[in-house]
């Protein structure tokens, strides 16, 4: 409880009650100066109680002996009143603090983080929340080290929280964390209950209604951004609406996934998407061998005609270029020429083969001709007889 | 005698400050107050600060001054389209007329269970007129304002104000989950299944276009090739009938000189002559002349 700073006990309200006429109300009095005052006001006290009661005015000396002894336990109780005054008048703001002071229940001033002065209790308390803190609030997860053990950053999924309809009727696995602080100290002390079980609502609230305008694979990639500026607006709004005085100053999604059921089939189509893109390379790997090695073969084709038509028309300008030469030759002596060539030719042709000569214009013998014996190898059985 | 003086002071300032704390009372920023007398309310205090009574007779209780939650539990309603939905959602209120408040419903306590049954039928009432998709899609503000009204009127005479009404969850029961699961699976394996169709389609079409390229490739270079082996064959065929057009005679005899000796100048050929012919003209004839 934040009121719990000023336990300045009922003694003190008690005492000073007794002391001051008109206790509550009464303008700020110097605390120091106060015990001083109350001895005197008691003792003046008892003297008019004294002049009350006529018999009383003659055992002076009887009380001056017990008046010894009550003056000892009047000053221990007044010390004490003191200081119970003392610590109910002075607090302390923190650095991320504000001191919200009121007085008799009402709001009066705010204070800045130091050593402040107060009217002690009943009549001024203070509260000293943490304006400059940023508080988070996890949707759709709970961190396990909430029950103290800080060393598992491990979180644990709260389905019924992350889990929501999107605006094509998917539905939609949604982690996010909302950091607020506060923004105006009265606002959110005095205006809403339970301040951050409000901004928790509402967040929820708003992201479901910001998930369910839009389709599931927008939120999933181009979206987020949009969804996460959306959702602090909407619940900014909100929140002002209630004069909660919070400030939403980020809403963070952490997870925009698919839920646990059906992962597997949208990892799935990742995985189809890059066998798409194998496939397709493959593929192109293969035209990029085939068709620059059917260029290569043509082009060889091509190479070898042209080889071929060089070569034949090389050959035949030679063999035409021998002729005409011979030609050019034989023009000039035509007969003898011929006749050199023709016996030439023939002494080389028979020259160098194997030869059966035969008469048959002699005897009229059957020539026998044993063909296998005269080839030496494969026999060409002809009779050449030109 | 003075034992008894210091008594009565005693029980006299015992006496003030009870009656100190019997009259005088504070009211917190947070709080509204009604002062009753016997049980009659008599004033409504919502400022706070200190205020004051008469002690004994008059009576103070408080009401809380900020906006308070209400939330109802999740409830399955029909929508309009006959689609289920669980709904959870909460509503923000105020109590705005203390008197009329504790004439009502006396506490908080009894207020929500006075609250809770209107706020859950102003939502089926509101929600069982629209769709699944008017909720969660289209117009889900719209219709949080149209409950928020319906919640108003209904409890106006109750000393609230119904400051906000939020849903929380629209969600379908788990059993329609479980379909929609389905369906986002069976829609993820279509599109996986055609992506990679697509991926075979455009693999297969690089394939037979680089075949077809190479077919056309090999067939216009034979075709390039045939060309020019004829453009050598004809120019060969115009060279030679050039050259031996000059003297067909002779070409011929130069020719058949040519091929005898390419034809027949090997080891291997065995051939059986008579020896005659011109060649043999001087064989046995020393004139030749036979």
């Amino acid at each position: 409880m934040p009121w719990s700073n000023q336990n300045g006990d009922g003694n003190g309200g008690w005492q000073g009650g007794g002391g001051g006429r008109g206790p509550w109300g009464q303008p700020p009095q110097g605390g120091g100066q106060q015990p001083p005052d109350l001895e005197e006001l008691i003792r003046k006290g008892q003297e008019r109680l004294r002049s009350f009661i006529p018999g009383g005015g003659n055992g002076g000396g009887g009380t001056m002996a017990g008046g010894g002894n009550n003056r000892g336990i009047l000053l221990i109780l007044a010390l004490l009143v003191l200081g119970f005054l003392a610590y109910g008048s002075v607090y302390r703001v923190n650095t991320n603090e504000q001191g919200v002071v009121l007085r008799f229940g009402a709001y009066v001033y705010s204070t800045a983080p130091g050593l402040h002065f107060k009217l002690p209790y009943p009549i001024e308390s203070v509260l000293t929340p943490a304006v400059t803190e940023v508080n988070q609030i996890n949707i759709g997860m709970r961190s396990s080290s909430r029950l103290g053990e800080r060393s598992t950053g491990a979180s644990i999924a709260v389905p019924e929280e992350s889990q929501m309809l999107t605006g094509d009727e998917n539905i939609v696995d949604i982690n996010f964390s909302v950091f607020w602080k506060i923004a105006d100290a009265s606002d959110y002390l005095f205006n809403v209950e339970n301040p951050e079980q409000t901004v928790k609502a509402v967040a929820e609230s708003v992201m479901r209604e910001v998930v369910g305008q839009s389709a599931f694979q927008v939120l999933q990639t181009t979206g987020r951004l949009q969804a996460q500026v959306a959702v602090q607006v909407r619940m900014q709004e909100i929140l002002d609406s209630y004069k909660a005085g919070i400030s939403v100053t980020e809403v963070k999604l952490a997870k925009v996934d698919p839920p646990a059921a059906v992962i597997d089939a949208f990892r799935d189509v990742q995985a189809a998407r890059a066998d798409q893109e194998r496939l397709r390379n493959e593929a192109e790997s293969y035209a990029n061998t085939v068709v620059p090695q059917a260029r290569g073969e043509s082009e060889k084709l091509i190479q070898a005609a042209s080889a071929y038509r060089e070569q034949t028309v090389a050959q035949a300008q030679g063999e035409s270029q021998r002729f005409l030469s011979i030609y050019n030759e034989y023009k000039d002596a035509k007969s003898v020429t011929r006749e050199r060539m023709y016996l030439e030719t023939m002494e080389r042709v028979l020259g160098g083969m194997n030869k059966v000569l035969m008469d048959q214009n002699g005897n009229g013998a059957i020539p026998y001709l044993p063909l296998n014996q005269l080839a030496p190898g494969s026999a060409s059985q002809n009779g050449g007889q030109r | 005698m003075n034992r008894t003086i210091g008594l009565g002071a005693a029980i006299l300032m015992l006496a003030g400050v009870v009656l100190a704390y019997s009259t005088f009372f504070t009211v917190r920023m947070t709080e509204q107050a009604l002062v009753l007398q016997f049980g009659d309310p008599r004033v409504a205090i919502t400022e706070p600060g200190l205020n004051w009574k008469i002690p004994f007779i008059q009576n103070v209780i408080y009401f809380d001054k900020r906006i308070l939650n209400l939330d109802s539990p999740a409830e399955e309603i029909i929508a309009g389209d006959q689609k289920r939905l669980v709904v959870d959602a909460f509503a923000r209120y105020r109590i705005v007329d203390p008197l009329k408040f504790y004439q009502a419903v006396r506490d908080i306590r009894q207020a929500e269970t006075r609250l809770r049954p209107v706020f859950v039928s102003a939502l089926r009432n509101v929600l069982g007129e629209e769709s699944l998709e008017t909720l969660v899609r289209d117009d889900r503000s719209g219709l949080m304002i149209r409950i928020k009204d319906d919640f108003n009127t209904a409890t106006a005479n109750l000393g609230v104000e119904i400051v906000d009404v939020r849903i929380r969850r629209a969600d379908l029961p788990p059993q329609n989950s479980q379909a929609v699961f389905r369906r986002m699976q069976t829609e993820r394996e279509r599109e996986a299944a055609e992506l990679r169709a697509q991926g075979a389609e455009t693999a297969q079409r690089i394939r037979s276009r680089a075949d077809r390229d190479v077919t056309v490739l090999l067939a216009e270079a034979q075709r390039e090739s045939d060309t020019i082996r004829g453009e050598g064959d004809a120019k060969r065929n115009g060279i030679f009938a050039d050259a031996y057009g000059r003297d067909p005679e002779f070409f011929s005899f130069y020719r058949s000189m040519l091929a005898y000796e390419e034809g027949l100048a090997s080891d291997t050929t065995t051939m059986v002559i008579s020896p005659e012919g011109d060649f043999f003209r001087y064989f046995g004839d020393r004139s030749g002349r036979n």
